[in-house]
């Protein structure tokens, strides 16, 4: 880390991520927006459906975003159009509202909708050409994703060799000694060895098909891994396994992970900073320590108070909170937003909570 | 405790292309009624082999090689397929690991909700009747062995008159409290919406909640304020429609508090004993006397006791007594024929020590003493007993069974030998000429005749130990909660024959459950397909749909894994509160240890095919004694690990080649020699809590929990001590 302590690697800057169409819009990822620093391991937790697989799908670009943008070291990655789009046919119906009734008379205004329509036209174009440039530059390659399931991400029909080189390969590059060499360097980094290499997946068990998944990722150097629940299919033993080796490559690669999970216990122990999501929104972003110590949204409370323990007392004794969004807000008035509540805490929530949130952060 | 399900030494091999493999290796255990037994350990210990043992539901290459899987009567490794239809979903329910193999794609999830709820309900009616009746007609034929068939026989009929009321009411008056609950939840949930600008299904809610007013008023839930709700729920529709247009809901408002405060005042009234009610009704008084609900309760059981059931239950005792004397008698002379039989099964029919082949035995002389034998203990067996004795039931099966495998013993191992043979012969000779073989001779497997021997005096052995401890415990045995315990029987068996479950009523409870296990918006989900819904929604589906069917036992194979805490926490919660209410049994496999924590009131710990300790919940986690287990404690972080996580070196050992010694030697740095050499034995902590490692061996050297452990235990007494404190 050193002094790049604070160079931010990813900006997600208000992601929207939009399924279906006509009346019943999905809203996966809505209007979220955070920052990655170089170095940090960024984790997201929320309940599935939530969207925090999609929000790092769509920042590898496997999804195509509906508006919003991904900066991944200054340069755009993502530029989503449709906001754009939306609000030109919005301006377009005005005008031609404005047309039936009294053109004349509604001139200026017209004109000024009309540049307004030339401005956006711009900035489509320039996303357009943004995302076409991200596609085709080496920046790709430096995300890399690792999946939830170790058996379903990995081709039954290829060797390990095939699999972890097949990166290498779609490079260009060709010489097959190099391939080789580089292949059996990161078996080893990742715990396994020279032999494993001309196996095939099914030959091997969940923590070790984990470990190809994570050499397959890391082989290409990247600077960033988006990890998307790599130890919920493990077995205990060894996600203890998996999540030391990652802490290792964090520490000699210098690599920035986003971490996804929902097993809070991990997330704790691994992530500098954590995200809570919830029904695509962001709701609450804070250091780890801070955020275990002092929750302030209720569905971060909620979520809190369900991790289970070890402890067969305290799991007798224990009180959940519930988190019902309809009891706990007050949301008919304003729209919440993102506002800080203390130094590097983010909570969604409307002026009046803000005020709240702030004078309970501020008591502790 | 009654014991719910007995698994006895249950081995469990595989058939694969390189060998036999050994996953479950000498497993028991048994299950209580009302109890949650946790099974922990990596995947391949054989903790899912061993419930889809007891499912029935074992791989096509898998092997049973012994043991017993007993449940009421039967021993379910050796029913037949058709006879586990009737147990499977029914009786024994399972939640599979993977939700998409347990839903059927093309059709409603709704439907698939509902449907199991239907069937089970008709399946359950006919089966209660059978029951019912079948009692009944061994009460009569006891009765008129003592000399009162007839009075019994009157007393019979009135006892099924006047539980067809006690039904009719009883079903009434749940139905009508279902209803009373939706509404407290309901129009406290409508305020809310309402207030908070929440739309959504909002209209649909209030027809569904002026249904569900008119529902709940009856006799016993809303009755004093009925006419004000019937009114209120007659008006509701429209008064929110104008509401709606004229954005002013004070009426709605006004409408909603009058619904509210009427169903958490009904909910609140003390129940009435439908039974005793229910003899009123059809003997003394034909309509409900206007008094309060105590006061009825303590009239009606009076008025019952003193006309019908003392007599009842008088007449029901001597019928019990003569009952279990015949049975008595039928076991002393079955324990007679037994301990006759016993030296010579083990010396004449089957050969002795060894030396004689299965074909020297005498077979018919063999079958006939069996049946002999079968026959003596059918009339060692009480009808009137209600919780069935297992061993005894399955005598003959198992029996069977042993003989089965000792006959064919030879013939198979023959057959074996010979294919054996001649597949090596064929792999030698392309060898031999020089062509590379991609696959292996499978290696011969022989069955073990003496093994296979013991087997059959083993089981006489056991019923003999089994009779004796019947007959020592019979002889302090107390008739009158036997009477009373048929009593509950038969009114349990009457209330199931008599409930109906309509579907509209399958529907509401459905989409309760829906509710229950975090489903949002479950009338709009009720009509969807599987594949509308995410991974973590179709797990939930299915847990609902095995909680429909009002299982005895309830198998979860890690039904959570996949689901992020706040869900996991909710159905946990379900899933108690369940196995509170009815009583339910619970095999909750899993490898997160604070969900076991959460759940268990016992906990097993597997490895590699065996059962390495074995506790209470407390046992395990204050007072871990296995190896295994401390690497399992401390391989998970908690939320104030900050340290290198421990994680445990090395993988399972392959269980085609199981190791001579402790299978967890290899990976245990606390490891003896003797453990690479012998096996341990279980050894006994406390009365609860057993573990299978050489470290309890008196001689062994003194260890202490590892040191992480160890500052994770106090810490947890410490907050422990804290919270029971706080609840004190």
């Amino acid at each position: 880390m050193g002094k790049n302590e604070n160079e931010v690697i990813l900006k997600v800057d208000h992601l929207c991520m939009y399924f279906g169409k006509g009346n019943y819009v999905k809203k996966a990822v809505n209007d979220v927006s955070f920052d990655i620093k170089k170095g940090e391991v960024f984790g997201l937790v929320g309940e599935s459906g939530c969207g925090k697989t999609t929000t790092g799908r769509t920042i590898i670009r496997l999804y195509d975003a509906t508006s919003g943008s991904v900066y991944f070291k200054g340069q755009r990655i993502v530029a989503g159009t449709k906001s754009y789009k939306d609000e030109i046919k919005k301006i377009r119906a005005e005008i031609k509202k404005l047309n039936q009734n009294q053109p004349s008379g509604y001139a200026e205004e017209i004109k000024k909708k009309e540049a307004r329509i030339e401005e956006l036209r711009k900035e489509i174009k320039s996303a357009i050409s943004d995302h076409k440039k991200a596609g085709g530059s080496k920046l790709a390659t430096n995300i890399q994703m690792i999946y939830q399931d170790p058996v379903a991400s990995l081709d039954p029909r290829m060797t390990v060799r095939e699999i972890i080189a097949e990166g290498l390969v779609i490079q260009g590059i060709k010489d097959k000694k190099l391939i080789n060499e580089k292949v059996y360097e990161i078996l080893e980094t990742v715990g396994l060895v020279r032999e494993h290499a001309d196996r095939y997946p099914h030959e091997f068990s969940g923590g070790q098909r984990q470990r190809i998944g994570i050499a397959r990722s890391i082989i290409m150097q990247p600077e960033m891994i988006i990890a998307d629940e790599p130890i919920s299919a493990l077995d205990v033993s060894i996600r203890a396994q998996v999540i030391n080796l990652l802490n290792d490559l964090r520490n000699t690669m210098g690599l920035t992970i986003m971490f996804i999970a929902h097993d809070l216990s991990v997330v704790k122990y691994f992530s500098d900073r954590i995200g809570v999501m919830y029904f695509g929104n962001l709701v609450e972003l804070a250091t780890s320590d801070e955020l275990f110590a002092y929750p302030l949204h209720p569905y971060t409370k909620s979520l809190l108070s369900a991790i289970p323990l070890p402890d067969p007392q305290a799991e007798k004794g224990r009180k959940r909170v519930r988190y019902n969004p309809l009891e706990d807000h007050e949301f008919s008035e304003e729209e919440p937003t993102l506002r800080e509540v203390s130094e590097g805490h983010f909570v969604r929530c409307t002026q009046k909570e803000f005020e709240k949130y702030q004078e309970i952060r501020n008591a502790k | 405790m009654e014991s719910k399900l007995k698994v006895q030494n249950l081995v469990i091999s595989f058939r694969t292309a390189s060998g036999k493999l050994q996953a479950v290796r000498d497993v028991s255990f048994d299950l209580y009624k009302g109890e949650t037994l946790a099974i922990v350990g990596e995947s391949g210990s054989g903790k899912s082999v061993t419930s889809r043992a007891i499912m029935g539901i074992l791989a096509n290459n898998a092997i049973v090689e012994g043991g017993k899987i007993l449940y009421g009567d039967k021993d379910l490794l050796k029913i037949s397929e058709e006879e586990f239809h009737r147990l499977r979903g029914d009786k024994i329910a399972m939640v599979f690991q993977d939700p998409l193999s347990s839903l059927n794609p093309i059709m409603r999830v709704g439907k698939q909700l509902t449907e199991a709820m239907i069937l089970k309900n008709k399946a359950s009616r006919r089966e209660s009747k059978a029951n019912m009746k079948e009692m009944f007609d061994n009460l009569e034929k006891y009765m008129a062995a003592v000399g009162e068939g007839n009075s019994i026989h009157a007393d019979i009929e009135k006892f099924k008159k006047f539980e067809e009321k006690h039904c009719e009411l009883e079903s009434a008056y749940q139905n009508a409290k279902i209803c009373a609950q939706e509404v407290a939840s309901l129009s406290q949930n409508l305020m809310l919406r309402i207030q908070k600008n929440s739309w959504q299904g909002v209209s649909a809610d209030v027809k569904e909640l002026s249904r569900a007013a008119k529902g709940a008023c009856s006799r016993f839930v809303i009755c004093k304020e009925e006419a004000e709700v019937r009114k209120a729920a007659d008006e509701l529709p429209g008064t929110y429609q104008i509401g709606r247009k004229e954005k002013e809901f004070k009426k709605v408002f006004e409408l909603l508090t009058i619904m509210r405060n009427a169903a958490q005042d009904a909910l609140k009234f003390e129940e009435p004993n439908m039974f005793a009610l229910g003899y009123y009704l059809t003997f003394v008084d034909g309509s409900i006397p206007e008094k309060p609900v105590s006061e009825i309760n303590r009239m009606a059981s009076e008025k019952m006791n003193a006309d019908f059931l003392d007599g009842f239950l008088k007449k029901i005792e001597k019928a019990v007594r003569y009952s279990a004397g015949q049975a008595d008698q039928g076991r002393k002379d079955a324990l007679a024929i037994f301990e006759e039989k016993l030296p010579l099964f083990k010396e004449k029919l089957l050969g002795g020590e060894s030396g004689k082949t299965e074909a020297e035995v005498p077979k018919d002389l063999i079958k006939k003493e069996t049946d002999a034998m079968k026959a003596a203990v059918l009339k060692g067996i009480d009808p009137l007993e209600v919780e069935l004795d297992s061993i005894m039931h399955t005598f003959g099966t198992s029996m069977d069974y042993a003989l089965d495998l000792f006959f064919t013993a030879g013939p198979r191992n023959a057959a074996e030998k010979k294919r054996y043979e001649t597949q090596l012969a064929k792999y030698n000779k392309m060898k031999e000429s020089g062509k590379e073989l991609a696959w292996e001779v499978v290696p011969a497997s022989y069955i073990d005749v003496d093994a296979a021997r013991e087997g059959v005096t083993d089981i006489i052995a056991e019923m003999i130990a089994h009779l004796k401890a019947k007959l020592a415990q019979n002889e302090q045995a107390d008739f009158g909660a036997r009477t009373a315990e048929i009593v509950e029987y038969l009114k349990q068996c009457a209330a199931e024959s008599a409930y109906k479950v309509s579907r509209q009523v399958a529907k509401e409870k459905a989409i309760k459950l829906m509710e229950g296990v975090g489903i949002d918006e479950p009338r709009r989900r009720f009509y969807q397909y599987p594949f509308e819904f995410s991974g973590g929604m179709r797990q939930r589906v299915v847990i609902a749909i095995a909680l429909t069917a009002d299982p005895d036992v309830l198998i979860c194979d890690e039904p959570t894994t996949a689901l992020d805490v706040t869900i996991q926490a909710q159905i946990l919660e379900l899933i108690n509160n369940l196995k509170k209410e009815r009583n339910l049994s619970v095999i909750f496999i899993t490898h997160d240890l604070g969900v076991v924590a959460n759940m268990a009131d016992r906990v097993a710990v597997m490895y590699a095919g065996k059962i390495v300790e074995t506790g209470t919940a407390e046992d395990i986690f204050y007072r871990p004694a296995h190896p295994y287990t401390w690497a399992l404690l401390s391989s998970v972080p908690d939320l104030d690990t900050k340290d290198k996580l421990e994680s445990i070196p090395g993988t399972p050992p392959n269980m085609i080649y199981p190791p001579v010694g402790d299978a967890f030697a290899d990976r245990n740095k606390y490891a003896l020699e003797i453990d690479f050499e012998k096996q341990p034995p279980m050894f006994q902590i406390s009365e609860t809590h057993y573990a299978a490692t050489w470290l309890l061996h008196p001689n062994a050297p003194k260890l202490e929990v590892p040191a992480i452990i160890q500052a994770r235990i106090e810490k947890m007494r410490k907050n422990g001590k804290g919270d029971t404190d706080g609840q004190e």
